[in-house]
C-alpha cells in the first residue's frame, strides 16, 4: 500500500520538475532587456529564424544558446555533484572538489593572459586544464588498481589550491584588466553563443550514463566493501562514474566559469524531495540543476538590468541561505 | 569440516590452502589450511586480532592471501567475478552503516542485485520478511531501526543473495540475549534447510550450544579444528585465551564458565573446611583474588567437590555419604600443612564430617590462621563442637561471607 503511494508521489514530483523545467526556460527565453511575449517565443520555436525580425535574431542569436548553456551547465554540475556525494558518501562534496574546475580555471586564466581570442581558446584550454588535473589526481588515488576515494578527494582540493595559487600569480602579472577574469571565474552564461553550445552539448550523452549505474550508486551507500559483497564490480563503477562527473564538469566549467553551489545544493535538495534512491535523484537532480540554473542567470540579467552580475553570484545568494537551512534541518 | 582425504567426503564449498596474508607488515593469518564442505554449520572463534575476520574475507574474495590459495567449489576465489561470487556467497558483516532513508524493503532488494535479470527460485522480498518474523519493519526507514532489527534486515539482504554459503561476522555482537537466539535459530534452521554457514563469533558458550564444529584460531594460526565439543576444552581456551575456563553440564547442555585469572597471583594458600555447597561460591571467589586454594574433606559428588573439581583445585575428599575416614583425614591434614590460611565456611557439622574440626584444631595448634564464620554452636549437630574449640585462642570469628571476602581481599 505504501509504496503504491510513493510511486504515485514520485509520478507527481517528476510530473511537477519537468513542469519547472519548462516553465523556467520559456520565462528565460521571453524575458531579457528586450522582452518578448511566450506567444512570440513558441512562434520562433517553431518558425525558426525569420529575416528582418530584431527580436527573432535577438531570440535565436543571445537569448536561445544562453537559456541552453545555462540548461546543460545545470544539469551538468548537479549531476555530477549527485555521484560524487554517493561515491564519497560525503555530502560536502561538489563537483569541484576533483580540482577538475580549478585546472580549468587555470587553462582559462593562460588565455585572457596572453590575450588570446577566447573562440576557440578559453574553452579548449580549460578543457585541457580540467583533464590534465583529473588524470593527475586520478593516477595518485589509484593504487594496484584500487582507486582510494579519500585519496581522491585530498588530492583534489590539494590541486584546487594550488591552482589558484597559479591563477592568482597570473592576474596579479597580467598587469590588465582582471574584470573579465574575475567575471569568468565567478561563472557566467554572459556573451555565450552558439560555439559554447556546441561544446555543451557533449554533455548530453553523459548524461545518460549514470541512469545505467543507479542501482550500484545505491548499493555504495553502504560502502564499498559492502558493495563488493552484494556483488558489485566497484573499481569499474567508480572509474566510470568518477570519469563522467569529472568530465561533465570540465565541459560545463569550460563553457561558463566555475558557478559554486549549485553541484552542493541541488542534490541535497532532491535527496530531501524524493529520497535516496538514485534512480530518482539522478532524474530529478538533471532537471532541477537545469531549471534552477536558468532561472538563476535570468535573475542574474534583469536584476541589475541592464547591466548583469555572475550568475555564480546569484547561485551563492541563493545556495547559502539554503543549504544552511538544510544543515540546521538535519542536526535538529 | 571434512577431512581433506576422506573419500566419500562431498565436494568442499570452501578450501584453504597454506593461506598466509598480512596487512602491511602485520601478519593476520599464517599458513592457514581447512575445508568446510556442503551443509556444515562451522564457527569460527578465537580472540580479537587472531585473524578470524580477514579469513572471511578471503573466503569472500575482499581480500586476496599473497600466499597458498582460497578456493570456492574447488576453484580460486580470485577467478570468479563479483557478481557470480556475491550468488554464491553472502557475508553478514558485524556492523553496518547505512545513513541513508531507504525502506527496509529497498535495502533487502540490494542483495538481489546480482541475481537481476537471471530467474530466481528463492523467495520474494515479503516472504523473505515474514520467514524471519520481520514483516512488521517492511516499510519502515533503515536508519530508524534498533541494532537488534538492522541486524536482522542485513541477515534478509544476504539471504535475497539466495547465496550456497552465508559467512557471518560476529552476527550477534550488538544483539540482546533475546535476538541473539532468535538469529542463531534461524541459521540452525536455515543450515537444516541445506545453506552452509560459517560464522565468526565471540560467545563461546553460543558456539557450544548451536554448532557442529569449530575452528579456533590464535594469532593468526589455527590453532584447533573439529566437533565443538572435542575442541572448545578448557585447555585449549586456556592456551588461545590465556584465561582458565572451566566445564559444567546443566540440563543436559554443556557450558564454560570463566575466571580471569589463569595462575595464582598471590603466595598465599587457603584451605577450605566446607560441604554440602556452602564452599563453592567462596572458592570461585577465592581463585579470582589470586590465592592458591585447596578443599577438605568434602563428600565426592557433592556440590562443593564438584566446584573444586572444575577449578581443578586439590581436593580431599571421601566416598559420598560416607563419615570421614582416617585416610580422608590425612590427606587433608597434608594440605592443611601446606595452606598459610585455613577457612570453616558455614557447613552444618554432623557425624559425618565433624573431624573436619579437628583438623582446624590442629591447624590453629601448629600457628596458622584460623577464619571462621559465626555461628558454629547453632550449625553443631553432634554438642562436640564448643569442646573442640575450646582453649583456642588465635581463631578469628567473622560475621559472613562477604566479611570474609573484603578481608581476604585487602589482606597482603
Amino acid at each position: 500500500m505504501k509504496s503504491q503511494k510513493s510511486n504515485k508521489n514520485t509520478i507527481l514530483i517528476g510530473a511537477a520538475v519537468i513542469a519547472l523545467f519548462i516553465f523556467a526556460a520559456l520565462l528565460s527565453l521571453a524575458l531579457g532587456p528586450a522582452n518578448i511575449s511566450v506567444g512570440k517565443v513558441f512562434k520562433y520555436l517553431f518558425q525558426g529564424r525569420i529575416s528582418g525580425d530584431a527580436s527573432s535574431t535577438i531570440f535565436w542569436q543571445i537569448r536561445m544558446p544562453r537559456v541552453l548553456l545555462a540548461l546543460l551547465v545545470g544539469a551538468a554540475l548537479a549531476l555530477a555533484g549527485t555521484i560524487l556525494q554517493g561515491l564519497f558518501l560525503n555530502p560536502l562534496t561538489d563537483p569541484y572538489v576533483t580540482g577538475v574546475s580549478s585546472g580549468a580555471a587555470f587553462g582559462a586564466t593562460l588565455t585572457f593572459f596572453f590575450n588570446m581570442p577566447a573562440i576557440p581558446w578559453l574553452s579548449l584550454l580549460a578543457i585541457v586544464g580540467g583533464f590534465t588535473t583529473l588524470i593527475f589526481v586520478y593516477s595518485i588515488a589509484r593504487t594496484r588498481g584500487v582507486l582510494n576515494v579519500y585519496r581522491l578527494l585530498l588530492g583534489g582540493v590539494t590541486m584546487s589550491y594550488l591552482f589558484f595559487a597559479l591563477v592568482s600569480i597570473l592576474m596579479i602579472k597580467s598587469g590588465r584588466d582582471l574584470h573579465a577574469v574575475v567575471y569568468w571565474l565567478l561563472g557566467s552564461f554572459s556573451g555565450r553563443g552558439w560555439t559554447e553550445v556546441k561544446i555543451a552539448l557533449m554533455i548530453i550523452p553523459f548524461l545518460i550514463v549514470p541512469f545505467f549505474f543507479a542501482d550500484e550508486l545505491n548499493i555504495l551507500l553502504q560502502g564499498e566493501e559492502r558493495a563488493l559483497e552484494l556483488g558489485v564490480e566497484v573499481e569499474r563503477v567508480k572509474r566510470v562514474l568518477f570519469f563522467v562527473s569529472a568530465t561533465v564538469t570540465a565541459l560545463a566549467v569550460s563553457v561558463s566559469g566555475i558557478i559554486g553551489f549549485v553541484g552542493l545544493v541541488i542534490p541535497h535538495i532532491c535527496r530531501l524531495i524524493i529520497g535516496p534512491d538514485h534512480r530518482k535523484v539522478l532524474f530529478l537532480s538533471i532537471f532541477m540543476g537545469a531549471s534552477l540554473m536558468t532561472l538563476s542567470d535570468l535573475l542574474a540579467r534583469v536584476a541589475f538590468a541592464p547591466s548583469e552580475i555572475p550568475v555564480g553570484v546569484v547561485t551563492i545568494f541563493f545556495g547559502a541561505p539554503v543549504f544552511l537551512y538544510l544543515l540546521r534541518r538535519k542536526t535538529a | 569440516m571434512s577431512n581433506s582425504n576422506a573419500p566419500d567426503s562431498p565436494a568442499a564449498v570452501i578450501e584453504v590452502r597454506n593461506g598466509s596474508f598480512s596487512y602491511g607488515e602485520t601478519p593476520a593469518l599464517r599458513n592457514v589450511s581447512f575445508q568446510v564442505a556442503r551443509g556444515d554449520f562451522v564457527g569460527i572463534v578465537g580472540p580479537n586480532g587472531s585473524g578470524k575476520s580477514t579469513l572471511l574475507k578471503i573466503v569472500d574474495g575482499i581480500l586476496t592471501p599473497q600466499e597458498g590459495e582460497s578456493l570456492l567449489l574447488e576453484k580460486p576465489v580470485r577467478s570468479y567475478g563479483r557478481k557470480y561470487l556475491a550468488r554464491e556467497v553472502a557475508l553478514v558483516p558485524q556492523s553496518f552503516t547505512l545513513d541513508f532513508d531507504f525502506a527496509v524493503h529497498e535495502v533487502v532488494d540490494m542483495g538481489r542485485y546480482a541475481r537481476k535479470g537471471l530467474e530466481t527460485h528463492g523467495l520474494s522480498t515479503d516472504e523473505l520478511l515474514e520467514k524471519l518474523e520481520i514483516d512488521a519493519l517492511k516499510d519502515r526507514r533503515f536508519p530508524e531501526l534498533s541494532g537488534g532489527e538492522k541486524q536482522m534486515v542485513v541477515l534478509a539482504q544476504a539471504l535475497a543473495q539466495e547465496p550456497s554459503l552465508l559467512l557471518l561476522d560476529e552476527p550477534a555482537a550488538h544483539l540482546d540475549v533475546s535476538y541473539q537466539l532468535r538469529l542463531f535459530d534461524w541459521l540452525k534452521k536455515l543450515n537444516n534447510e541445506g545453506l552452509t554457514i560459517v560464522c565468526v563469533l565471540h560467545d563461546l558458550n553460543l558456539a557450544l550450544l548451536y554448532f557442529e564444529s569449530m575452528l579456533v584460531f590464535s594469532e593468526g594460526k589455527l590453532f584447533a579444528s573439529g566437533p565443538t565439543e572435542e575442541v572448545l576444552t578448557p585447555e585449549t581456551i586456556e592456551a588461545v585465551y590465556g584465561v582458565h575456563a572451566y566445564l559444567h553440564r546443566h540440563a543436559g547442555r554443556t557450558f564454560l564458565t570463566f575466571s580471569p585469572r589463569s595462575r595464582p597471583t598471590r603466595k598465599e594458600k587457603v584451605h577450605l573446611l566446607c560441604g554440602g555447597g556452602t564452599g563453592a561460591h567462596l572458592m570461585r571467589e577465592l581463585v579470582d583474588l589470586g590465592y592458591s586454594v585447596s578443599v577438605g574433606v568434602v563428600n565426592a559428588m557433592d556440590t562443593d567437590e564438584v566446584t573444586a573439581r572444575e577449578l581443578g583445585l586439590p581436593i580431599a575428599a571421601e566416598a559420598p555419604f560416607t563419615p570421614i575416614t582416617d585416610e580422608a583425614y590425612r590427606e587433608n591434614m597434608s594440605l592443611v600443612e601446606k595452606a598459610d590460611l585455613v577457612l570453616l565456611t558455614d557447613v552444618p557439622l554432623g557425624a559425618g564430617n565433624i573431624r573436619n574440626l579437628d583438623s582446624l584444631r590442629e591447624a590453629a595448634v601448629m600457628g596458622k590462621d584460623v577464619w571462621v564464620l559465626d555461628g558454629v554452636a547453632e550449625r553443631d549437630f553432634t554438642g562436640l563442637a564448643t569442646g573442640i574449640l575450646e582453649g583456642l585462642v588465635d581463631v578469628r570469628y567473622l560475621r559472613d561471607t562477604q566479611t570474609m571476602l573484603v578481608d581476604l581481599g585487602e589482606r597482603v
